[in-house]
Parts: structure tokens; sequence; C-alpha cells
């Protein structure tokens, strides 16, 4: 989770996998919206001496879809290109790494960052926002990347078009329990309550001390929405972005070393993509998942029943006897995950609030960019009574792992239907963690900086 | 254009974001002009024609059709003959369908797929 290695094909193929998508107003800067996403999931500090990089055989994208058709009105492409400074050395670095242009830094990575509007139309526009844009280093350890933060620092690009970016290494934002849900569904604060019961133990943060590669863009909210507004009118349709990331790779690779060859051919074709979190992870059985990676948002009706009928509700009462009487007697079709996951909440759902993006069934998150970030966030974020958190959007500190629990053990179902109540369980599911200070930062581009592979050896 | 139509086009070939864009220039192969992601060429089946180029793979006694588009079914296609220099990157091609003989060669960002007996039944051949 939140998609790392969520599908059988991607999981072999981490350059690749999307693990995480995150869009927020920007805090400090509430012109702007940030738009986060994850690669290369999963990261051991000290995985040298091949440090982990973006694939110079993928393509990026980062999509937005402003007028509600869960199309891409505008798009983000980012493609990598490696430069291997001295091939007669086993060392990614040859002596400490004090600069982005340190001649002892011996593999280094770049980028070009393209914009193209109307990505769908007949006449896609095409721009080229920046080219050899540098990536900072993998943080190795205190001899090779002795001041990292000042790297990280200076790989934060301001372009003259107005974007802010980023792509580069850093600590996974993303805090989960893999260890407990993955193992038959246990939650720790009930596991003396699961069918195996065993003795009651705090959550364990499986991703605290693992990196993550990341592509962060900060753009002004008037370079997205549909027509060049800065909505202030929360119940504005214009407000509401639908975004998510993806990954493609070319559809044919030749390999061929006695030629000194490989090579790529043909068009780009999706293997990853993210939207909300845990969507493919949780709602997509495991012989859909790969197909749902190549498919489009636009065609998740042919997901949807997952969402409605998930089949996690239906293995909450069976794990939990006793626990969840409502949820076991709920079975009718979950309207209101289907709203907050593929169409967003229509007004009058949440007084003063919402992100509805149209009829079209599509896995994009949602963000009103017209709700101003929260001075006090609460992890929970609307289920907390925060609007400016998830599901309006996803901040890098959300908890979305118990917002989406809960969720689907019912929380969220008098949304829709007034009479039905919750189970008392299903409000008090929680991970039980807390990220650890440091871990963000407060300005762009907010996730922090990797752990070094010296002093976090292994997870 | 209605939203089915959009819909199922969008199922059949999942979005090829590069495919569209030139300006990717100097990294990977994004030096050949790519067809446009555009909906209308697509349905009309025009992407194929304009990577009928591609021919020069099959030799000059290779009468090849057009199809339109990697998935398009179109049936009226017409013999294209090769224009412009060679293709610079790697050709890729492979037998998509044997029993309708159709044969798909991939060039820079580009796929075409051909129906094309003879040159369907020679890559069997050479394939035994």
């Amino acid at each position: 989770m939140s998609s790392h290695r969520e599908a059988p094909e991607i999981s072999q193929d981490p350059v690749a996998d999307n693990a995480d998508t995150y869009a927020f107003v920007s805090p400090d800067v509430p012109d702007t919206v940030t738009i986060i996403t994850n690669y290369v999931p999963l990261q051991s500090p000290a995985g040298g001496p091949n440090f982990f990089s973006f694939g110079d055989d993928v393509l990026y994208s980062i999509n937005i879809d402003n007028n509600g058709d869960a199309l891409p009105e505008i798009t983000y492409e980012f493609s990598f290109q490696t430069e291997l400074s001295n091939p007669n050395t086993f060392l990614y670095n040859t002596g400490p790494i004090s600069s982005l242009s340190d001649p002892n830094w011996n593999m280094r990575q770049f980028y070009t960052l393209t914009r193209i509007e109307n990505p769908c139309s007949d006449n896609p526009q095409t721009c080229v926002l920046g080219t050899m844009l540098a990536c900072p280093p993998c943080n190795i350890g205190p001899r090779s990347t002795p001041d990292y933060a000042a790297l990280g620092a200076a790989a934060v690009h301001k372009l003259s078009s107005g974007e802010v970016v980023f792509a580069g290494q850093r600590n996974d934002p993303f805090f989960v329990d893999l260890g407990s849900i993955f193992d038959l569904g246990d939650l720790r604060p009930f596991e003396n309550l699961q069918l195996i019961p065993t003795a009651a133990a705090p959550g364990v943060d499986a991703t605290k001390a693992l990196n993550i590669h990341s592509i962060a863009i900060q753009v002004p909210i008037s370079e997205l929405t549909v027509d060049g507004c800065k909505p202030t009118n929360v119940m504005s349709s214009k407000a509401v972005l639908g975004i998510w990331g993806a990954a493609s790779r070319r559809k044919m690779r030749l390999r061929d070393w006695g030629q000194q060859e490989c090579s790529d051919a043909g068009p780009w074709v999706q293997v990853s993509r993210l939207g909300n979190p845990l969507f493919n992870e949780v709602l997509v059985p495991l012989g859909e998942k790969d197909r749902w990676n190549a498919s489009q948002p636009v065609n998740d009706q042919d997901f949807a029943a997952g969402v409605q009928h998930p089949e996690l509700a239906q293995l909450l009462p069976v794990l939990y006897p006793k626990v969840f009487p409502n949820l076991a007697a709920l079975t009718s079709s979950r309207a209101d995950l289907q709203a907050i996951l593929l169409t967003g909440l229509p007004a009058g759902i949440v007084p003063g609030f919402q992100n509805n993006t149209g009829t079209v069934l599509a896995d994009m998150l949602r963000l009103n960019v017209a709700v101003p970030p929260a001075a006090s966030p609460n992890p929970l974020g609307l289920i907390g009574g925060d609007a400016a958190g998830f599901p309006n959007g996803r901040r890098v500190a959300d908890d979305v792992v118990t917002i989406e629990l809960r969720a689907i053990a019912g929380v969220t179902y008098p949304l829709v239907d007034k009479s039905y109540t919750p189970d008392a369980a299903a409000s008090l599911i929680t991970q039980g963690l807390t990220p650890a200070p440091g871990r963000y930062l407060s300005t762009f581009p907010y996730v922090g900086d990797p752990y070094d592979g010296y002093d976090t050896p292994s997870s | 254009m209605s939203s089915n139509t959009r819909r199922s086009f969008l199922k059949a070939i999942p979005l090829t974001p590069g495919g569209r864009t030139a300006a990717l220039a100097g990294v990977g192969e994004a030096s050949t002009p790519a067809p446009a992601l555009d909906r209308r060429a697509f349905l009309e089946g025009s992407v194929g024609v304009a990577a009928g180029a591609v021919l020069v793979i099959g030799g000059p006694h290779v009468a090849s059709a057009a199809l339109g588009g990697p998935t398009s079914t179109r049936t009226d296609a017409a013999i294209v003959k090769p224009s412009g220099p060679p293709p610079s990157e790697t050709v890729m091609a492979y037998v998509r369908d044997a029993a309708k003989s159709e044969v798909t060669v991939l060039s820079g960002q580009r796929e075409t797929t051909y129906r094309d007996p003879q040159l369907t039944q020679r890559l069997l051949d050479a394939a035994r």
C-alpha cells in the first residue's frame, strides 16, 4: 500500500510503479497546487552500489482533468536520462558530493519536463518547460553526501513558466502497518478479536525507514483550471480538478547485448497509474489489477463493482466475529464509496463542500482548489472535519489508510443513507501510527530528505 | 462525438502520452514525429496511413495495406508505397494474428498493423 507493489506485473517493475499520488493546495503558497507522484517504492537506503533512479526508458506523467470528462486537459510529462562520467569505476561517486555539478558524482540523472494542453484533442499544444533539469543524488552517507539537505534544495527548479519542480529520492511519506493489514486483514487495535487472535500490540510503520523517488510539481492554480480562473467558490464545478499519475513504457524492447544493442520501439503503453490511494490495492481483484494499471480512468466503470461491493467490507465481519454486525447486514451498493472514489462528493452531502466531477465513474484524486489550506491539518481529512484533506485531494501526512478502512467499514455510509448506524468499531479503526517529526518539509517539495544508507542500513 | 464512442476508443488503446510529443527529442527515440493521439483521426483510420513509410522493411515486393490503426478493423485498405527515407530507428515487427494475416510493425513511436498475407506467410515460414 498505498499502491506499493499492488499488482502482479508492476510489482516486477518498480521504476515504473506509481506508488502514491498527492495533490493539495500548497499551504505556504496558496495560489498554487502541489502534485507529487512517487515511484520506485520500498527502497532500502543502503541499496548500492547502483543506487536507485528513475527509468530512462519510462515516461512519467501527471494528468489533470479540469472539466469533469475524466480525460486529461493538461498533462505534464517527465522523461529522464542518465549520464555516466566515468564508466571505469564501480563507484557511484569517487569522493564527497558537495554540489549537483560535483565531478566526484559519477552517475547523475537529468530530466525534460513537457506540458501538453488538450492531449486528447485534435490539436494538442506541447511546450517543453525545461531540459537537463538535475536530480539530486541518492543519500548515501556522511562521507559521500555530507550535506544532503543542500543537495536536495539545489534540485528544486523554479521555471520561467511559473512551475516549480523537483524529481529525486525522498523518504517515503506514506505510513502504513503493512505487516498487519496483509496478515489476513489484521487491524492491530482489534487483533485480540480477530478470527485468529493475538495479543494486542501497537501499530508498526513499515515504511518509516524506507525511501522512494518523488516527482513533485507546484503549479499556479490559474494554470490548471478550465478557464484560467482562481476559484474562490467551493461549490463551483470549476474549482474541482481530477488528478492522477501514470507511467508508460515503449511497446517493445529489444535486448541484444551481443550487438551492444538495447532498443525500444513503438508507442508508449501505460503500465501503471494512481489516483486515489489503495484503489487498485484493495478494491480491484488480483486477476484484474494489471488490466486496471493499463486502462484509463474514463473506463473505470469496468471496475466499479469492486467499489460498490468491496470484498474487504464483506471480509471484516468474517474476520472479526460480532464486531461489525451492521456492516455484515449492509448488502446495498456502496454509493458512499462510489461518490468518494469515483465521482467526488456532490453538493448536499457534506455541508459547504463538494468535489464532484460529474457522472463519469473514474478513479481520480479530486481536489477542490477553492478550499484553503488548513491552519491545523487533521490527518483524518474530511472525516476529521478538515475539508482541505483526503478525499479532497491528498496531503503528504494524511492517514489515508485509516480513512479508507473506516469508510469501507461503514463510517461514511450514513452520508447516503441516514438510517444506517455504523458499528461502533468502525470509527475506532486506526493504524495508531504517528509519523516522526522531520518526515515532511514545510515547503516544496514537502516530502522529506531521504534516509542515508550509512545510518539506515536496513529496515 | 459521443462519450460512448470516446470511451470505446480509449478502452481499446491506452493513452500513449509520449506518442504525441515530438518535444521529447533528445531523450530516448522521440526524434521521430509521432502520430497525434487524435480521436477523430484514430476513428477514421488515418494514423496508420501516415505511418506507411515503414513498409521499406518488407522490401520492394511487399504489397501491404495500412489498416488505419493498431486495433482498427478497417477493410478498405489501400496499397501504400514507401515514401521518405528509411527509418533510422530500430524496426521491430511481429505477427499479430496469423489467421487474419496481420503483421504489426513498430518504428520510433509509430505502430502500424498491416494485413498482408505474403509478408505474414514469409515471417511464419522464417520462424519454422
